[in-house]
């Protein structure tokens, strides 16, 4: 069937105005916050479920994949619709349409932002806990395709922990519950599979998330160390006493100057590395906490430990490394994102290899990451100007995910897997582990009708696009995240 | 349908003759008082893939058994052939205590693997049901959480890993070691609870944590629940550092006791301070101390209920908790044992009508918007029910994900939510 019949049918579906086709519309929806592109035929913006239901019959019966999208600020191009066909985008799906604090839950359409749940829970003292970097702009329905972290997901769980059922659109169009309200639900935990699939299973169209209790005291502590070496002896000294932050990120030198100029956070220009800590609880949990985290540090010779006990003091310790990813795009014209995980013991032999990685293949690296959960975000800088920069950055992005996968780790800590490393799934997963993940998808009818390309490994690319578009690696401005 | 001796002679061919033997008559093995027709101890992951392969094969139906304390769990078994028990996978894989991980065998039993991490001051916050000894698989195939999970977390929430055998006999992995992971479909979240109809799983990787530096409990006697149920709520709501909230209660028809056990955890500041805050907070609501005699024993283990009661888990929403208990109690008095915060109740009726009772308790249930499971009941009510109650809303996309798993209906088959 031809494209203007889809377009068509799905005018007709969804109303003339929530279609998007005309090229220069299509291009603002080839991209996310990632390297890879993919055209759409056609955009479209549902308002509720049984919209979504019906365009995805509508691309079914075209024979076109479809590839949801919330607000495209995903880091493993989750929303890139790798072989064409609908992007059924999310936006005007963005009611929380129950709030109940009495049994701390919330349900939400999947267009919501995921800080505006904490915000209409806080006038009774509750919060969504995953607190993604970029929480003022994702939504919430990508962080459950993604199973998204946070820093404060030390302590508290992705996504995942946090999601006690969905409404979604199975492949057939039929619109299903999954889990529900209550702590146990009978049968198989569907929920639990979905969330994280990357939108390959089915659409999300409505989401019941837990939501916690704002904790009494919260104290932030950020300890300025001479090397790098040090602030990860302190990380490992810090879980190998069996305390668990909330949050306990790491700022390495390259971070801090691009930092420093933006946002005057005082680092000293000579620093190698700082450790931003933070401890939640009863205040006398808390206080403890931070003493002994202090204490610890000083031990590795932390040359610095400043303390927020306010909110405005905290704000400010947190400032640099809220601000760190768009400032570094101060210092190289294209940096490339990472994400890996390594278990938390060896932080200091992992992180030497990365340095040394960047170094030898000549790149800049500047490390901002959740060092508590071993979860590493290199941020590798070149210029996609000079010939060859790009395949190379790409094979340094490689080696260092090697670097992860021999030490025990895994290729994905909370961007996913997406298009750029399917085919990594290898290295964790034998053919047999991922052909029980296939069974899943065949269960759910799903084969290669959503979000096709991504997750697992195969020859098939993101289309030619690809090729050329992985040549013109996305600049990342002020509004990045990780 | 082959021969016993046939079977134990192929299933001695896998893991040698001492460890394929006839289902005794101690009922070990039995399921509702089915009995199978032989018992398989594979020594390793490799003996268990090669008999499920062989019992694939011969399309034998097997049901994994690891303590066989959660054996009353489920549907009536529409086949029993084979035992498949893990009792000599009971090893500890790998511990890095600076790393806060661990892996063992889903064999070891949970106080096993418990003493084995107290060693180094940790612990998997998994409620110990003594004197019963669960192993780790039979915690995670039935999802057995217990009253700790809103201070730390469900099962689903701390198993980061597992090796899982395939109907079909493969060693497939699920997860990773690493405390943050989101390479691939998390199966995991598909085996825990899954009563081992999916895959028999072998080994798992669970999250550990310290055991807290003091840990003490609070005993209140109540008037009612609605008054257990406002405390508890209270005191989840100020952050105090509670390590488990669970309310008792039984009696008769004149009158009923409410127990409320409070569990703190945590430095000596905040263990006194919450201490303090719930002596403070008891007087208003007329809950009396009740010593601090407290039992780590499961009152619904099978020493005080066999067969002939009826034991039905409910989950309702932490809001409606004291009105369903109020009208589960006037239904012939049960014992009531609920965790006020997740709102998940146990009732339990000693000598009881099942069919009557639970029709009228899935009743309540409803008008309250909760789940019922039929965690224990005769087997002649196990006939006419579907322990689960009603398929849930997602019943033919599960029964599809069964039948990609166990293709053939080998893995305990009938036993799980629609008979899958």
């Amino acid at each position: 069937m031809k494209r203007s019949g889809l377009i068509r049918d799905l005018q007709a579906a969804i109303g003339r105005r929530w279609v998007l086709h005309a090229p220069e519309d299509l291009l603002v929806y080839e991209y996310d916050a990632t390297i890879d592109r993919g055209l759409p035929e056609a955009v479209v913006l549902p308002e509720d479920a049984r919209a979504v239901a019906r365009a995805v019959g509508i691309a079914r019966n075209h024979g076109v994949p479809v590839t949801a999208r919330g607000a495209g600020t995903g880091l493993s191009g989750g929303a890139i619709p790798c072989e064409g066909g609908v992007v059924i985008v999310t936006t005007r799906m963005n009611r929380i349409v129950e709030l109940d604090p009495d049994n701390r839950i919330a349900v939400v359409e999947p267009g919501v932002i995921n800080l505006d749940i904490s915000r209409a829970a806080a006038p009774y003292g509750l919060y969504y806990a995953p607190d993604p970097s970029s929480q003022k702009a994702c939504s919430i329905g990508g962080n459950v395709a993604e199973n998204a972290g946070g820093p404060h997901c030390l302590r508290y769980g992705t996504t995942t922990n946090h999601v006690l059922g969905l409404e979604i659109v199975a492949a057939d169009g039929e619109v299903l519950w999954l889990g529900g309200k209550t702590a146990d639900t009978p049968g198989y935990d569907l929920t639990g599979v979905v969330v994280g699939s990357e939108g390959t299973l089915a659409i999300v169209t409505k989401v019941i998330v837990r939501l916690l209790h704002k904790p009494e005291t919260t104290i932030t502590l950020l300890a300025i160390f001479d090397a790098v070496s040090q602030a990860s002896r302190a990380v490992s000294a810090i879980i190998g006493k069996g305390m668990v932050p909330a949050a306990l990120e790491m700022m390495d030198k390259n971070t801090m100057e691009a930092v420093e100029p933006f946002v005057h956070a005082g680092y000293p220009p000579d620093a190698g590395a700082v450790l931003l800590i933070e401890v939640e609880g009863l205040k006398e949990d808390a206080q403890e906490q931070a003493d002994a985290v202090a204490s610890i540090c000083r031990d590795l010779n932390a040359r610095e430990i400043r303390i927020g006990l306010t909110q405005e003091d905290q704000d400010r310790l947190w400032a640099g490394r809220k601000g760190a990813l768009g400032a570094l795009g101060r210092l190289a014209p294209s940096y490339y994102i990472l994400d890996g995980v390594i278990p938390r013991t060896l932080l200091p032999t992992v992180l030497d290899g990365v340095y040394e990685a960047c170094e030898r293949f000549g790149f800049r690296v500047a490390n901002v990451f959740h060092a508590g959960d071993g979860n590493l975000h290199p941020n590798v800088m070149f210029d996609e100007r000079v010939p060859g920069a790009t395949q190379k950055v790409l094979d340094l992005g490689e080696e260092i995910m090697r670097l992860c996968v021999d030490a025990g780790g895994s290729i994905t800590g909370e961007h996913g897997v997406g298009y750029e490393k399917r085919n990594y799934m290898s290295w964790i997963f034998s053919e047999d582990d991922l052909e029980v993940m296939s069974r899943l998808k065949a269960a759910f009818g799903a084969s290669e009708m959503f979000n096709p390309g991504k997750v697992f490994p195969t020859s098939k690319g993101c289309g030619e696009v690809s090729s050329r578009m992985r040549a013109a690696i996305a600049k990342v401005g002020a509004d990045a995240y990780v | 349908m082959i021969a016993q001796a046939t079977i134990l002679d192929d299933l001695s061919a896998i893991v040698g003759g001492k460890h394929a033997y006839p289902a005794d008559e101690s009922q070990r093995f039995a399921v509702d008082g089915m009995t199978p027709q032989a018992v398989v101890e594979p020594g390793s992951y490799e003996e268990v893939a090669a008999v499920m392969r062989y019992v694939s094969e011969e399309g034998l139906a097997v049901i994994p058994l690891g303590g066989g304390t959660k054996r009353h769990i489920g549907n009536l078994p529409a086949r029993y052939d084979l035992a498949l028990s893990l009792s000599r996978l009971n090893q500890i894989i790998e511990h890095e205590p600076a790393d806060l991980t661990v892996t063992c065998q889903t064999g070891i039993s949970v106080p096993e693997l418990q003493r084995r991490l107290d060693i180094h001051g940790q612990k998997v916050p998994l409620d110990g049901w003594l004197p019963e000894q669960p192993s780790v698989g039979g915690v995670l195939a039935a999802n057995a959480n217990g009253p700790s999970r809103p201070a730390y977390g469900a099962l689903r929430d701390f198993t980061i890993g597992m090796r899982v055998v395939t109907a079909d006999g493969r060693i497939t992995r699920a997860g990773g070691k690493v405390v943050k992971n989101v390479a691939g479909f998390d199966l995991c979240k598909l085996y825990i609870g899954s009563l081992g109809t999916l895959g028999v799983i072998v080994e798992a990787t669970f999250k550990v944590m310290p055991v807290a530096r003091l840990q003490r409990s609070v005993l209140l006697s109540l008037d009612t629940p609605g008054d257990a149920c406002a405390l508890a709520a209270d005191l989840y709501r100020r952050g105090l550092a509670l390590s488990h909230v669970q309310l008792s209660g039984a009696g008769d028809e004149a009158e009923y006791s409410w127990l409320l056990e409070i569990g703190v955890a945590g430095s000596e500041g905040a263990v006194e301070r919450s201490e303090n805050e719930v002596a403070g907070l008891a007087p208003g609501l007329n809950a009396q101390p009740a010593g601090s005699d407290v039992s780590s024993t499961d009152p619904f283990s099978g020493e005080h209920f066999d067969d002939s009661s009826l034991l039905c888990r409910f989950s309702t929403p932490p809001s409606r908790l004291a009105a369903f208990i109020g009208d589960v109690q006037g239904l012939e008095s049960p014992v009531v044992l609920a965790e006020p915060v997740t709102g998940v109740v146990r009732a339990a009726w000693p000598e009881t009508d099942g069919a009557m009772v639970l029709e009228r308790a899935r009743e309540i249930a409803a008008r309250h918007s909760a789940t019922v499971v039929v965690e224990r009941c005769s087997p002649e009510l196990k006939q006419r029910i579907d322990v689960f109650g009603d398929p849930p809303p997602a019943f033919e996309l599960m029964r599809r994900v069964k039948e990609q798993f166990d293709p053939k209906g080998i893995l305990n088959p009938g036993r799980f939510v629609g008979r899958l």
